[in-house]
């Protein structure tokens, strides 16, 4: 029979005859993690095991149509009066498609060959609230109740759960994207204040919260206490790395979004193991129901001044050939412009995907969906998120069972090389 | 085939292990059971539990004074707390900081600028001849004014109202007020007018143990919220769906109960819904009075009866309760539990105060899943902390706002309108450990150190101020980074006005204008504490630590730990027994309620 199953499924049947779907009880599956664990010791099966992705979300549901403007498509000004970026204010990279002015660090990026665009992502019956449309992103399940985030899966299927780390999440809150079965994702905003305070005969106290791992019949005070093992393990290292990290490049001030790269950037140089990490929006910041054009404007500057400093700081790290980045937000917006010099809830919109020159296949991926064959006022997805996202899985991870990840077959684009 | 036995495989493999442990049942006799507990198993656990998750818990005084009382009469002196005499509680005391030019505050600062091109004049001010250098300047400069003024008066407004909940009577009210401003989640920085927002915050006390009705009829009207979405942008030619999408969404029935097409005609419905700055406004002109067709009712629908067709859906008593259920009792909600509620909840007409009595009563609410299986959120965390230590005011230093900012919830700004998600995605091992930090902040608060973030401006603009002091010019002293990211190249290019120099004059001008918050440490005595519960070994002071301000048993290794660490400390010295507290109040279990 043709096995689905992923590596460790594989390996623990092969050893013990006895499959772990995803669909498990946790009690189930981590009476398992520790036989998978050794099962996956000493069989190095990584194609690429110093590569790193980094996934960046725009949230609130960026407008993809004045982020990768179609400067050539009537269309798009006749339904855009108002909001519509003038083709010659367009920074064209193609005939028919173009960044927002404000994205010069995107331009360049694009002219270096470092940056690929996948034109009409999304997923079949969009919703249109921003909170479930993003968990089907974070989850890579849409219209489901999957509680796994996709990047915890990939963790799940792929990576030792020894070795601590390998997910860090900047943030103040941990991504559903991130949400593991058997990995603690690493999870902090401000690297300064990630530590204990007090004397050291009160530092010498608090280190051993949660030492005696025994459980009890409270879920969330072992929750509770499994969390404290994890930081007081990880937060001299974090701190120490960011602290000491000094760099030439200019980030911008967009303060957040290029201040959470700088952090993925101190912790590469300071051989941090973490192989996925992720960056995102706080705040709906791309929600722009009114007067969309100076706040859209500054939000796209921000970002692609921290994408383009951040691949920058890696390549003066001489680590640009391992890391690659994918930018996704959870919807695009509606076609036409709004009342409001705005654009309200849509559908399917671009995403980006990044990396060194000589590993990404830079350029335009996918159908550029229609401005005018549309469903109720909003776009036609023409690629399927999944598809970018196993990409990322296979192509630059280097890891065959998408199908298993993503829990559905989706082909892939040809971007990285 | 192989799939199927691997799962019938699985399944008897987990009924093994599931069986392991005693039955639910058997462990959990009143999970799930909505019948009042009797007066014979009230006692000082369960007064205690009561005061916490309808309040911010208290002194081992106030909860002896509930276990006095039967069960019946706990409750009530916490639900019907109309009854309670509160009028000590001062009012918010205003800065003054809005000028009538500021009436209506541009929505950007592009914005301001078009207006002053146009008019000659934005945001009350006048801007300069045509030719003078930077002409805009003044207005630029009034614009961030009122941001930061405004962000300082909002700031203000959450030490307020902090003190409210710390000083109350009526802790179940301040309690359900938060409630409310996390269910009806609407944030100053977007509002940008600390004015709406108090006036939100008053009708969401008003109305927090009354009918769901006049909350949601006071909150489409509201207009913080009416702002917040974006509402005042829903006219009858463009209808703008953010509110009526989220009034479906968030505020009533959840997702799948209703289609694209309501959330549409919901949002004609409400056209015209707007306000005049701090007055709610009906504009004729922009509300469509067309027939719209919503949740299978017909006719020329306005938004109060968009209002009453959801509150005529099973699915708005469930969802709304539930949410009541999960924020008071625990996470997770029975399927049997939660449609009992909401079908009691609707047939009484969506009243809040028999739903709450019906919980706090219940012994589900007192079952070991529902006790000390909470976590707190920030602001609980740390009121219920001072609570416990028996401050009768809140102290300012440290800054109350930047310590449960700093752990992800902020008075008065949400992340997003969907609220605070809670429960466990309050943790991650860098807020874990703020936890605790903070109350070393609290307990070993140093006046000479701190800085108030209501007169801190951030360095870059602190550095146009030293340059300008040196003697440079506007652009030499606004210079910022290496000059490769865009953002910082856009700085100065503009002629009319510089916004960091305007950021760094707005600073100026807010300080000058807001009252400062009055800043004193914690008024704490921990030896007179001690002294009065006879605690005078290391062993009596852990006990009475953790009896006092824990809600799980201490493990027995911390407590060993806690005692080995009071050796050669003494109960008669204030910062021995302030260290000690610092190490119960950073336990992992102290998050839980």
């Amino acid at each position: 029979m043709t096995c689905h199953c992923s590596r460790r499924e594989f390996l623990v049947r092969g050893l013990y005859g006895v499959g772990v779907g995803s669909g498990l009880p946790l009690l189930l599956g981590r009476t398992t993690a520790a036989l998978t664990a050794q099962a996956l010791q000493g069989t190095s099966m990584e194609k690429h095991p110093e590569r790193i992705l980094v996934v960046l979300e725009l949230s609130g549901g960026n407008d993809g149509l004045n982020t990768v403007v179609p400067h050539a498509d009537p269309a798009y000004y006749r339904a855009r009066p108002r909001i519509g970026i003038p083709a010659k204010e367009v920074l064209k990279v193609t005939d028919t498609f173009g960044f927002h002015p404000s994205m010069v660090g995107f331009e360049r990026l694009y002219k270096d060959g470092r940056m690929a665009v996948v034109h009409g992502c999304g997923y079949d019956h969009p919703s249109l609230s921003h909170f479930s449309s993003m968990s089907y992103w974070h989850t890579g399940v849409p219209n489901a109740g999957e509680p796994l985030g996709w990047l915890g899966r990939v963790a799940d299927d792929h990576l030792d759960p020894k070795t601590r780390n390998l997910i860090v999440d900047i943030g103040t809150a941990q991504s559903l994207a991130v949400r593991s079965e058997r990995h603690s994702p690493l999870v902090f905003d401000d690297p300064a204040r990630f530590r204990r305070d007090g004397t050291d005969a009160e530092k010498q106290v608090l280190a051993q919260f949660g030492s005696d791992a025994a459980a009890s019949s409270n879920a969330t005070l072992d929750f509770l206490t499994s969390t404290a093992r994890n930081a007081a393990s990880s937060s001299d290292f974090v701190r120490q790395a960011s602290a000491a990290y000094r760099t030439p490049v200019d980030y911008g001030i967009g303060n957040a979004f290029g201040g959470g790269l700088q952090r993925v950037a101190a912790l590469i140089a300071a051989g941090m193991k973490t192989r996925l990490y992720y960056v995102s929006y706080q705040g709906n910041a791309f929600d722009t129901h009114v007067q969309q054009g100076d706040v859209h404007a500054r939000l796209l500057m921000y970002t692609a001044d921290a994408v383009r400093a951040f691949l920058d700081d890696v390549a003066r790290l001489g680590r640009a050939g391992d890391v690659a980045v994918m930018m996704f937000t959870e919807f695009g917006r509606r076609v036409e412009e709004n009342g409001s010099l705005g654009t309200d809830h849509g559908t399917a919109g671009p995403m980006f995907l990044f990396g060194a020159r000589d590993r990404i296949k830079a350029g335009f991926y996918g159908r550029p969906a229609s401005l005018t064959d549309l469903d109720d006022g909003n776009l036609k997805m023409t690629t399927d998120f999944r598809s970018v996202y196993a990409t990322a899985i296979k192509e630059w991870l280097g890891y065959d069972d998408t199908d298993v990840i993503l829990k559905g077959r989706f082909g892939t684009l040809g971007a990285f090389a | 085939m192989r799939r199927l036995l691997l799962c019938l495989g699985l399944g008897a493999l987990s009924a093994a292990v599931l069986a392991a442990v005693p039955a639910p049942s058997a462990s959990l006799p009143w999970a799930d059971d909505l019948s009042p507990i009797s007066a014979a198993d009230w006692n000082v656990e369960r007064a205690a539990h009561l005061l916490e998750r309808a309040g911010f818990g208290g002194t081992p005084e106030d909860v002896q004074r509930l276990a006095a009382m039967t069960p019946r009469q706990a409750v009530d002196a916490l639900v019907e707390y109309s009854r309670v005499d509160n009028s000590a509680l001062p009012a918010f005391e205003e800065s003054g900081i809005w000028d009538r030019g500021m009436d209506p505050f541009p929505p950007s600062r592009a914005d301001a600028v078009r207006q002053a091109r146009e008019r000659g004049e934005a945001l009350g001010v006048k801007a300069l001849p045509e030719g003078s250098q930077r002409r805009l300047q003044p207005v630029v400069d009034k614009f961030f004014y009122g941001l930061r003024a405004n962000s300082i008066e909002t700031q203000r407004l959450g030490v307020w109202w902090a003190n409210r909940m710390l000083t109350t009577k009526r802790p179940l009210e301040e309690k359900l007020t938060l409630f409310w401003h996390g269910h009806f989640a609407t944030g100053d920085a977007k509002v940008r007018d600390y004015r709406m927002m108090l006036r939100q915050n008053e009708m969401l006390r008003r109305n927090a143990e009354g009918r769901l009705r006049d909350l949601l009829v006071g909150i489409l009207e509201d207009p913080a919220m009416l702002v917040y979405l974006d509402n005042g942008e829903n006219v009858k030619a463009h209808p703008n769906e953010n509110f009526g999408r989220e009034l479906l969404e968030l505020f009533t029935m959840g997702v799948g109960h209703y289609t694209e097409r309501d959330v549409r005609e919901g949002a004609r419905s409400f056209t015209g819904w707007t306000n005049d700055v701090l007055d709610f406004k009906f504009d004729r002109d922009q509300h469509d009075f067309g027939t719209k067709t919503f949740l299978g009712r017909t006719g020329p629908l306005d938004g109060t009866d968009i209002v009453d067709t959801i509150l005529a859906q099973d699915a708005t008593g469930e969802h709304v309760a539930a949410k009541i259920y999960r924020f008071f009792v625990r996470d997770e909600i029975s399927p049997a539990v939660r449609s009992e509620l909401g079908r009691s909840f609707r047939n009484s007409g969506y009243e809040m105060k028999p739903l709450l009595t019906r919980i706090f009563l219940s012994k589900d609410f007192y079952s070991a899943p529902s006790t000390a299986t909470q976590i707190k959120s920030p602001v609980v965390l740390v009121i219920s902390t001072y609570k416990k230590m028996g401050l009768t005011a809140l102290p300012t230093i440290p800054d109350f706002g930047r310590l449960t900012g700093a752990l992800g919830q902020t008075l008065f700004d949400p992340p997003n309108v969907a609220g605070w998600a809670g429960g466990r995605s309050w943790i991650t091992p860098a807020t874990l450990m703020q936890r605790g930090n903070l109350f070393r902040d609290v307990l070993f608060a140093d006046a000479r150190t701190f800085r108030a973030p209501d007169r801190l401006m951030p360095a870059t603009y602190a550095r146009v101020g030293e340059n300008i002091a040196k003697g440079m010019n506007i652009t030499e002293a606004t210079k910022e980074g290496t000059g490769d990211a865009e953002s910082n190249q856009q700085v100065d290019r503009e002629e009319d006005y510089n916004t960091r120099y305007a950021s760094y004059r707005g600073y100026l001008m807010a300080f000058e204008r807001t009252k400062a918050i009055p800043r004193h440490v914690a008024d704490l005595n921990l030896t007179a504490m001690v002294a009065v519960a006879h605690a005078d070994t290391a062993d009596a002071v852990v006990d009475h630590f953790a009896k006092r301000f824990l809600s799980v048993p201490l493990a027995a290794k911390d407590r060993a730990a806690f005692i080995d660490f009071f050796r050669g400390k003494s109960v008669a010295s204030e910062s021995d027994l302030r260290e000690l507290l610092y190490l119960v109040l950073s336990t992992p279990g102290y998050q839980l309620s």
